[in-house]
């Protein structure tokens, strides 16, 4: 067996695990769809480029990369894409959770002054 | 008129300035930020109106949450007053003299108005002096001490604050006094003597300093991390 191929076959047995992985923490509820979606996408895409490995080598020539480095690379991005999408989530999420704070402390308030006119 | 303290962590002065704004004859509201000490309590038992944040959200949330407190009870002017004792209740009238004279949306007590000096670093007094440049800057006025927490807020600036308002640091004040001037509202400034703060901890040391020029300089790139509607004719 060529290394391409054996390449290959690594490539796609990691992106399948992936996908599983992802699939079961998605049916174990500790994933929500939003992001267990974007994350099946990775390891399609990993299952995918294994079978076109000898394009990414073409792909790699034209830029003076390895397909390692072509591979790594594409990685790379997508990894930084998807943190700069939880970082999206997590300032968002913080926004939310400030809004409720406020919102809590301002009923409790209520209630209290409420208490005092019944009581 | 409603006088507005955020407090977090100030077991040893919420007490003593809770009293002074209601021996001045001023309803008071403290908002608790998430304390892990006994401030809410103490604020309590001085006889202040009492919202208790259940997290720290920061000086900017618990102003939120005392503006949206002052709209929905029909307040319409606030005055914000530091839990640490630093600010001189004496000023409070001033403050609400100077809204009705000069026709401003906000007025800002500041040490360094006409001249006036308060010990501090000289790394801080830069920094205050290149925030307060940047306002004049993007503005029309020039305002000697954008970092103040000493002031006083009417509609329809107090209802925009109400609505959003930001809560990282220094966004509380440089950045809503810059945003506030940027949309129109009118901000003018009083000169007041500030004590040094009578005990508890300062939230603004040197990194502070630090993180507040880099905010500084992150508004000019990216714009205000938030907006204000322009203000109603």
């Amino acid at each position: 067996m060529s290394t391409a191929v054996k390449q290959a076959l690594v490539l796609a047995v990691g992106g399948l695990l992936i996908a599983g992985v992802i699939l079961r923490l998605a049916r174990r509820r500790l994933l929500t769809t939003r992001y267990a979606l974007g994350w099946l996408g990775v390891g399609l895409l990993i299952t995918v480029a294994a079978a076109l490995l000898p394009f990414v080598g073409r792909l790699g020539r034209l830029a003076n990369m390895t397909p390692t480095a072509v591979l790594l690379t594409m990685s790379s991005v997508i990894l930084l894409a998807i943190s700069v999408q939880l970082s999206i989530s997590v300032s968002l999420l913080q926004e939310r959770l400030r809004t409720t704070a406020e919102a809590q402390a301002l009923l409790a308030r209520r209630v209290e002054e409420l208490e005092q006119r019944v009581g | 008129m409603l006088v507005l303290v955020p407090a977090f962590n100030e077991r040893d002065c919420i007490g003593a300035v809770v009293a002074d704004v209601l021996g001045a004859g001023y309803e008071c509201l403290v908002v608790d930020d998430g304390s892990v000490d006994d401030t809410a309590a103490l604020a309590e038992a001085a006889g202040a109106t009492l919202v208790r944040l259940p997290i720290n959200l920061g000086v900017g949330g618990a102003l939120r949450a005392g503006f949206r407190y002052a709209t929905r009870h029909g307040y319409d002017c606030v005055v914000q007053v530091d839990a640490d004792g630093q600010h001189l209740v004496e000023h409070i009238a001033d403050l609400l003299r100077a809204l009705t004279t000069e026709h401003l949306d906000m007025a800002v007590g500041s040490r360094f108005a006409n001249g006036g000096h308060h010990p501090m670093s000289w790394v801080r007094r830069r920094c205050i002096g290149a925030l307060s440049w940047a306002i004049a800057r993007g503005g029309a006025t020039r305002l000697t001490d954008p970092t103040s927490g000493f002031r006083a807020i009417r509609e329809p600036l107090l209802g925009a604050f109400a609505h959003d308002f930001p809560h990282h640091y220094l966004g509380d004040t440089f950045e809503a006094v810059l945003v506030a001037t940027r949309r129109g509202y009118r901000v003018g400034e009083i000169p007041v003597t500030m004590r040094p703060r009578q005990g508890g901890r300062p939230s603004a040391d040197l990194q502070a300093s630090f993180s507040a020029m880099v905010r500084a300089c992150t508004v000019w790139l990216t714009g205000t991390t938030f907006d204000l509607p322009h203000r109603p004719d």
